[in-house]
This record gives structure tokens, C-alpha cells and sequence, in this order.
């Protein structure tokens, strides 16, 4: 009963956008050849404007359509779209504009934005190299990730110990009081994997992702992305 | 018989009670009292507000109005800031300026947002009005510091130089040399959209040091953060005052000079700019928080303990411009300390990333819609939302008078209940009675749109994207809100049927936005031809419509009011449905 399939980005909309479109909600109509349109249907320009000729005199106080406007009792439940019909799977892509215009920002304050992210990655932080090295941290059970730069730690120590702090900042204590955690991260070939087998050096090269699971304490952690 | 008025007043009585009304609206309704009220009216008109630069032509209004001071213009659709008005698409304000030039010698006052501006307008400027006072460039383009040295050179009187949100093409940081050194009359000045690094320094210190009724400063990034502290000691007086870029490394002499030079002005009451903030710099500006009613730190990259111990100096604070950093823990202390806050806006750090990289969710709204009780003007971006969040704001503030939410993913739905947000949104405009603006986002059905109907009186302005399921959702609004004056959508499954049905309704409002929606060409058509007090603009970057079949739908359509009749100014994407333009200038 859905009418209009919408189309979820910008790309233009194709010919098919009017073939689901049902004018039986709508009472007292007269429109039934709007039914079969199709943009590349034999379309006279006349039917359109002869169903609407009676009203060239009236315009300014009458519509150009006459519409009950009155929904179908069907209509009350309305099928949702689902939450996300479209994936922007990796974060490296992040950055882009994958819709135009949309989140309804203004460009000076984009580029505000991504001058900071590029002016963090260009501009090293004084651990040798140079460049940032920037993860995405996900703790079980907890909604929002952090990025962080690898490039500021040194050892494993040091970089458990900040995610330690991290992620209990806003989280209340009780939840997390008893709970063992372990510390996994996808390397370059996607695979997930226990931190601490490779030397810190190679780890922060091949690091791509870092995962915090709670450990079951009958059974060993699940690894895996999800 | 009719009784005639035993007396009337004398024209100059009622010019001089008229001087006293100084709304559009009220002085619109004097002029359509009678006869003899329009032409004094008129006569003694001097401030102009045209919101729409197409919706009436420069002529017109001069031949009215022929004694006008002030002149305020608007050009391009509000969905250009985001970049869906391409490119060349109008808004040029040369016409007016080369109109008024010859009609209005004494004119003081220019205020334009959204219009391109060239070189030589300003130029024209800087050459035609004596007495020019006032510039301010909102949101406009197409001029460089060329045209700025030009009207720094000549405008002797001028007082406000304000290019907000402007995209100038910064050539040179000269031009503020041009002010010559007779010249002393600045009160605001506002460059802080300029680009290139190389605002000259002295140039700027020595015409603020001549200033002395300078007010409002606003320094663009490229002003370090040492060069702050002598140009404020050069300032004291200021009340509104915008950093640049805000680090250096920390050395305490910078810093106790920076702390003294802000402690030193007295009335400072605004700060912005903020880039590139070092924290350890904030501390500053300490001084001045319990004066500060207004704060922009929307620049400011500084995580939520810093904003919240910075947030938590500040009691007066009545705007609040600040990144998603503050987090829900920034503003609940927001919510404790700021109890005169109107207006919060929240904008998000990281736009583009899938996941939130700051722990900002509904909460953080909840609580400032609680702990404030004249919150009226709310913008914020968010990740996820729900309706019983939606619900309890409303409920405890019905004084909102904007309310603009951006949940980031398109087609979000509650995250407690997975269900649309009409519920949510239904209340909002059920319970702020006074709600004048509002900006839709997340899962939303037709049902919102009939709560806005029914209960959206005093809505001027609406904002709708990814939402709704058929015509009856446009119908709704259409139909239902008394007040609207904008209306602007896009990716919303409309068509022609909601459009055509209340194609009357558009004459009583500014205009109307539709972009990636299903308004047929053959519908546009139609209401071009049939409604000649509305100019109906579509905007198709594929070729002309009429190559198309009459049902296609278009890519984005433009309705607006004018009695100045199609423009003749249109790029070659963009085509007007009204019969009789068949002329287009190229």
C-alpha cells in the first residue's frame, strides 16, 4: 500500500518511481490514468491539461486539484522504512559526503571540521615517524567509540591502561566492578585477533580496529567483529 | 449622506506619528488605511525588507518608496548553504545597487544574506552613498578585499563592516590599509570569514587604536594568539569580541598578558572565533565569563572537560554556540549553571563518521530543556533520539520558539522503540504553542505532518528531509499551517497532487522548496501557467524538462510570490514555468 518508492540518495530518480504509485487513496480523483504512467509511456500532453481545464478561470481562489485528502483506514499502519536501507561500511570512507547536502551543514564549517582532522593526521605528535595513526575503540556494551591515535602510546601497558580510563569515565562503576576485559583488534588482512602476540611496532602498523570484549569467565571470548 | 470627518490631521502630524512605527508589518498596515496614509506613508518609509530579492524588481520599490535609508535584501534559497542550489543560480545584486545608486543618494544602510556581490557592486557602493554606514554580508559571495579596499577608501561614515559567513576571495590583507587615517568611525567590524594569513597586523592594530567607539570586533584565524592581547588593551570598550585561531605554546608571560588584557575590558559580554584552541589557554578569559551572556565555541576543538569547566565560569550565559564535545555531561552542568540560556546550538564534530565519537545523545537535550527555563531557540545535531526525550521537552519548555533537530542518519527511528518520531515531533508542536521555526529529521511518517496541520499555528518556517509516505503528508502542512511562510523539502515522496490542491496556499507564503521529491514537469508547468502571481522555478541539471516526458519528476523546483513577474536573469539549468517567458536573456 506504500506509494512512492523512495529513493535513498540523490541519484535521480528512475522512470520506475511512478509505477508503484496507487491514486486509490485518494477519494473522488478522476485521475486513473495517472495509474499507468510511466516516464517513457506514450504520455499526451492534453489528457493532463484537459482534466484540469475546467478550472483555468478559477484558478486564484480554487485549487488546480480537487482532493478529498482523506486517508484509507488501511493507512493507519503505516509500514515503516527500515532504520538503515543504505551502509557506509568502512570508516576510512567516513568523510566523505555521501548524500549532498546532507547533514545540513554549512561548508565553511565543514571545512572547519576537516581542516582539524587533516591538520591531526598531517601534524605528527613527536613519537618519531611522525603521522598519526588513528583506531576506532569499541567497548562491549558501551554505545559510543572513541578514536584514538596509536601514536601515543608505547607499549600495550600503556595503552590498556588509557583504555582502561577511557571507557569507565562515564560508566558506573558497579557495571564493570568483577568484569574481566580483553583487548582485540582487526590487523591489515581483516582478521580479528588477541592484542599482545606481535612487538608494540608491528602491532600499531597493522592495526586497523580495537575492540574491548568482556570476558565470560567459563568460556573464552568470542573474537570476532560484532 | 455620509458624514464626512469634521477634520483630518495635517500631513506633516501624521509623518511625524508615523516615524514612531518602525515594523514592516505595522507600517504596512498604515499605508493600507486610505489613500492619502499610502502616500505619506511612503514618503516617509525609510528601512526596506525584501526577503525574497526576486519577489518584487529595484524599480518597483523605488518608485514607491522614494526616500528609503536601509535597504535589506535576501537572494538564494535557505538549502543553498548546504549546496544544493548550484551554482550561478541567481541572486545577484548589481540591478539593485545600480538602481539605487541614481534613486537613493542618502542611503546608509545595505544589509544583504545569500546574494552575489561583486567587485563592482562594491565599488558602486563605495562611489554613490555619502553617507554609507552600514555593510553587512551575510552568507554572500563573489566579491574579493579588491572591493573591500574600495569601500574602506571612500565610505567616510562608515560604522559596521560585518562580512559573516561570507566566501571572499582574500587576495590581499592590504585593504584594510585603505582606511585612511581620517578615519575613526568604525563601531563593528566582522572579518572573521577571511581567509589567507595575510591580515596585516599593524594595519588592523592601528585602525582599531583610532576607533574609539569600536564595539565589535571579530578577527578572522589567521590573527595569532599573541598579537590578541594588544589589539584588545587597544579595545578595552569592546563588547563583542571574536579570537583567531586560539594556540600558541604555552608561556606564561602570553598568558598573563592575555588574562590582563581580557580583564581589562570591562563590557565584554560576546567571544567567539576560538580555532585551534590550547586549553590550557582558556583560562584567560576566566575574567570576562560572568559577564559573558554569548559564546561561540563552535570552532572550539576541545574536549567535554575543558567545555564544562569553561561552561561552568560563565552563569550569564544566554547563547551557547559550542561542537558536540560538550557532550551530555557538558550540558547537564550547562543545565545547573546557565539559567538565563536562550539559545543552544550543538553542532557535530565529526559529521561524516558512522559512529559517534562523542558521548552526545538526547540526554544532553533533556537536560537543558529542563534546567532552563527561557530556552527558546534550540539547533542540535545528534546520533540517536527518542520520542519519550522528544516529549518530555516539549513538556518542559513550551516556550520554544525554534526548534531544529538534526538526527545525523537519515531515516533514524527511536532507539528505545524503533518507532517513528511523530509521537515526539507531535508533541513538540502540540505543546510550544509559539513554535515559529522547526526542522525535521529521523523516521517520520504522515502522521507528523497532520500533528503540524492541526497544531503548528505560528509556523513560519519548516524544514523536512527523508520523510513522510505520500501527498498527504504535504497536504497536511499546507493546508493545516496558518502562519507558514517557508516551506522547504527534500527526499520526501511528494508529488503533484498535495501541490496542485492547495496551489493557492503558495501566494500567501515566500516560497517553497522542492528537491528529489516527485513533483512532475507537467504539474510545474501547470502551476506556472496558471498562477501568475508565482514564479515557478525547476532546476534540472539534466537538459531542458521539456525533453523529458511531462510526467517525469523534476529535480528540484522553486515556487516563490513575486509581482515583479519571471526573472530574466536565470542560468541556463534553470527554467520558468510561467507562459509568457519565453524570452530568456543569456
Amino acid at each position: 500500500m506504500s506509494d512512492v518508492e523512495l529513493q535513498l540518495c540523490l541519484a535521480l530518480p528512475t522512470p520506475d518511481i511512478t509505477k508503484g504509485f496507487n491514486s486509490n487513496n485518494y477519494h473522488g480523483l478522476g485521475f486513473d490514468h495517472l495509474k499507468q504512467t510511466s516516464c517513457f509511456g506514450d504520455r499526451k500532453k492534453r489528457d493532463f491539461e484537459q482534466a484540469l481545464g475546467n478550472f483555468s478561470d478559477e484558478c486564484n481562489a480554487m485549487p488546480l486539484l480537487l482532493w478529498s485528502g482523506q486517508p484509507n483506514e488501511e493507512d493507519d499502519n503505516h509500514k515503516y522504512r527500515n532504520k538503515r536501507t543504505f551502509t557506509i561500511d568502512d570508516m576510512n570512507d567516513a568523510e566523505e559526503d555521501k548524500v549532498v547536502g546532507w547533514p545540513p551543514i554549512k561548508s565553511w564549517r565543514k571545512r572547519t571540521c576537516h581542516h582539524h582532522h587533516h591538520h591531526e593526521r598531517a601534524a605528527g605528535n613527536g613519537n618519531g615517524n611522525g603521522r598519526s595513526i588513528y583506531v576506532k575503540v569499541k567497548m562491549e556494551g558501551v554505545a559510543i567509540a572513541r578514536k584514538i591515535d596509536m601514536r601515543h602510546y608505547h607499549s600495550y601497558q600503556h595503552l590498556t591502561n588509557s583504555l582502561i580510563s577511557i571507557f569507565t569515565k562515564n560508566k558506573k562503576c558497579d557495571e564493570h566492578y568483577n568484569a574481566r576485559y580483553t583487548l582485540t583488534y582487526q590487523d591489515k588482512e581483516g582478521d580479528w585477533l588477541v592484542a599482545g602476540d606481535i612487538p608494540w611496532n608491528d602491532f600499531i602498523t597493522t592495526v586497523q580496529r580495537l575492540k574491548i570484549l568482556r570476558l565470560n569467565l567459563q568460556t573464552q571470548p568470542q573474537t570476532g567483529p560484532e | 449622506m455620509q458624514k464626512r470627518l469634521a477634520y483630518s490631521l495635517p500631513d506633516e502630524v501624521l509623518e511625524h506619528v508615523f516615524s514612531f512605527i518602525q515594523s514592516d508589518k505595522d507600517r504596512n498596515a498604515v499605508s493600507a488605511v486610505c489613500k492619502s496614509w499610502y502616500e505619506i506613508e511612503r514618503w516617509c518609509r525609510r528601512k526596506i525588507f525584501v526577503g525574497n530579492c526576486y519577489a518584487v524588481s529595484p524599480g518597483m520599490v523605488i518608485r514607491r518608496f522614494p526616500e528609503v535609508r536601509s535597504v535589506e535584501l535576501k537572494g538564494k534559497p535557505h538549502f543553498a548553504d548546504f549546496n544544493l542550489v548550484p551554482d550561478g543560480w541567481g541572486g545577484y545584486v548589481l540591478p539593485w545597487i545600480a538602481e539605487m545608486a541614481g534613486a537613493y543618494p542618502w542611503l546608509e544602510a545595505i544589509r544583504l544574506k545569500r546574494m552575489v556581490v561583486t567587485d563592482e557592486s562594491l565599488e558602486l557602493i563605495a562611489k554613490s552613498f555619502k553617507n554609507f554606514k552600514v555593510l553587512v554580508l551575510s552568507s554572500c559571495e563573489g566579491f574579493s578585499t579588491d572591493g573591500l579596499a574600495a569601500i574602506a577608501a571612500s565610505c567616510k561614515n562608515l560604522r559596521e563592516l560585518d562580512l559573516r559567513e561570507s566566501d571572499v576571495d582574500d587576495l590581499s590583507g592590504h585593504w584594510l590599509s585603505n582606511f585612511p587615517e581620517t578615519y575613526t568611525s568604525m563601531v563593528s567590524l566582522n572579518i572573521s570569514c577571511l581567509g589567507s594569513d595575510e591580515v596585516s597586523i599593524s594595519a588592523l592594530e592601528r585602525l582599531v587604536s583610532r576607533c574609539p567607539n569600536l564595539r565589535s570586533l571579530r578577527l578572522n584565524r589567521a590573527v595569532p594568539l599573541d598579537k590578541i592581547a594588544n589589539i584588545l588593551r587597544l579595545a578595552p570598550q569592546l563588547i563583542e569580541f571574536g579570537t583567531g585561531a586560539y594556540s600558541a605554546e604555552l608561556r606564561s608571560d602570553v598568558f598573563s598578558n592575555l588574562a590582563g588584557a581580557f580583564s581589562n575590558c570591562k563590557e565584554l559580554k560576546s567571544l567567539s572565533g576560538f580555532w585551534d584552541v590550547v586549553p590550557d589557554y582558556l583560562p584567560a578569559i576566566y575574567s570576562v565569563c560572568s559577564r559573558l551572556t554569548s559564546l561561540n565555541l563552535s570552532y572550539a576543538t576541545i574536549q567535554s572537560p575543558d567545555l564544562l569547566k569553561l561552561v561552568s565560569h560563565c552563569p550569564s550565559l544566554q547563547r551557547l554556540l559550542v561542537l558536540d564535545y560538550i557532550e551530555d555531561s557538558g550540558l547537564e552542568a550547562l543545565a545547573s549553571n546557565c539559567k538565563d540560556l536562550q539559545e543552544l546550538r550543538v553542532f557535530p564534530s565529526d559529521p561524516f563518521g558512522v559512529e559517534p565519537n562523542a558521548s552526545l545523545t538526547e540526554q544532553g537535550l533533556v537536560a537543558v530543556s529542563l534546567g532552563c527555563p527561557k530556552l527558546q531557540s534550540v539547533l542540535y545535531f545528534c546520533r540517536r533520539m527518542s520520542n519519550a526525550a522528544l516529549v518530555t521537552i516539549a513538556k518542559n519548555r513550551p516556550n520554544l520558539t525554534r526548534f531544529r533537530l538534526c538526527i545525523i542518519e537519515p531515516r533514524t527511528a527511536d532507539y528505545l522503540t524503533l518507532e517513528p518520531f511523530d509521537i515526539g515531533f507531535g508533541a513538540i508542536v502540540e505543546h510550544c504553542k509559539d513554535l515559529r521555526r522547526l526542522s525535521l529529521s529521523g523516521l517520520l511518517t504522515d502522521l507528523v505532518f497532520e500533528y503540524i496541520g492541526t497544531y503548528a499555528k505560528k509556523l513560519e518556517m519548516l524544514s523536512v528531509a527523508f520523510a513522510g509516505d505520500s501527498d498527504l503528508g504535504l497536504h497536511y502542512v499546507l493546508s493545516g499551517c496558518k502562519s507558514l511562510r517557508k516551506l522547504e523539502i527534500r527526499d520526501c515522496p511528494f508529488g503533484d497532487k498535495a501541490l496542485l490542491a492547495n496551489a493557492s496556499k503558495l501566494e500567501t507564503m515566500r516560497s517553497l522548496w522542492m528537491s528529489s521529491c516527485s513533483v512532475s514537469y507537467g504539474a510545474c508547468k501547470l502551476l506556472g501557467q496558471k498562477m501568475p502571481k508565482l514564479n515557478a522555478e525547476v532546476i534540472d541539471e539534466r537538459g531542458p524538462p521539456g525533453s523529458r516526458p511531462e510526467s517525469c519528476p523534476v529535480e528540484k523546483l522553486y515556487i516563490y510570490r513575486s509581482v515583479a513577474g519571471p526573472r530574466f536573469d536565470m542560468p541556463p539549468f534553470v527554467w520558468t514555468m510561467n507562459e509568457d517567458s519565453t524570452l530568456r536573456l543569456s
